[in-house]
């Protein structure tokens, strides 16, 4: 009865969890969406996004969910290779610097300063980072 | 008195070969060099900056990454 009883809970508390885990989700990366359109979240050049600025904490825990994630997948993808995740990460920074900035987006660069890229500015780019 | 003066003097020597000695031991452990293996490997730092090669071979990592993962790169 009483284990009965515990099953059925933790079902339930894992179907409430994943109704309310689910649309978050979703949201905040909209979120997440917008404040980078709003040059108030960027990428860096050290392979993570970063907050320029004022924004909400949904916005702040989204970004830091983000990074830890974006990090365990570089992580990954270095084990067992003569890379450090630091490495990698910086590839990343190169790539995204050049890929993802739009003219309007804010970014760091690698001398840890924020910029704007201004309309009909190149795409960013880091020192050491190849010509893509 | 000429055999107590001998006696004399070669106690003294024998106190000074004694304290020689004593010296010279002492000398002896102190001269003795320790090497000891050090616990950590030697480490050079050389420079921690990314080079542009190691970033050059990760070019297909890094796009790979942000192709597999998009939710991980809004934008």
């Amino acid at each position: 009865m009483t284990r009965l009883s515990t099953i059925v809970l933790a079902a339930g508390a894992a179907a409430g969890l994943a109704l309310v885990a689910m649309p978050a989700a979703a949201q905040e990366s909209g979120a997440v969406r917008a404040a980078i359109a709003a040059g108030t979240v960027g990428e860096k050049a050290d392979g993570y996004l970063g907050i320029r600025g004022q924004v909400s904490g949904a916005v702040r825990a989204e970004v830091d969910s983000i990074n830890i994630r974006r990090r365990a997948v570089y992580t990954e993808r270095v084990a067992g290779r003569p890379v450090s995740v630091e490495q990698m990460a910086a590839a990343i920074g190169c790539r995204t610097l050049a890929t993802r900035v739009q003219p309007g987006h804010a970014y760091q660069s690698d001398d840890g300063t924020w910029r704007v890229r201004g309309e009909g500015d190149p795409p960013p780019t880091a020192a050491n980072c190849p010509a893509l | 008195m000429l055999t107590g003066v001998d006696q004399g003097a070669s106690r003294g020597g024998m106190t000074t070969v004694r304290t020689a000695t004593m010296a010279g031991l002492v000398l002896m452990l102190g001269a003795c060099v320790q090497v000891q293996a050090p616990e950590r490997p030697i480490e050079i730092n050389l420079n921690v900056n990314v080079r542009q090669e190691v970033l050059l071979r990760l070019e297909r990592d890094a796009e790979a990454i942000i192709e597999e993962n998009p939710e991980l790169f809004p934008q």
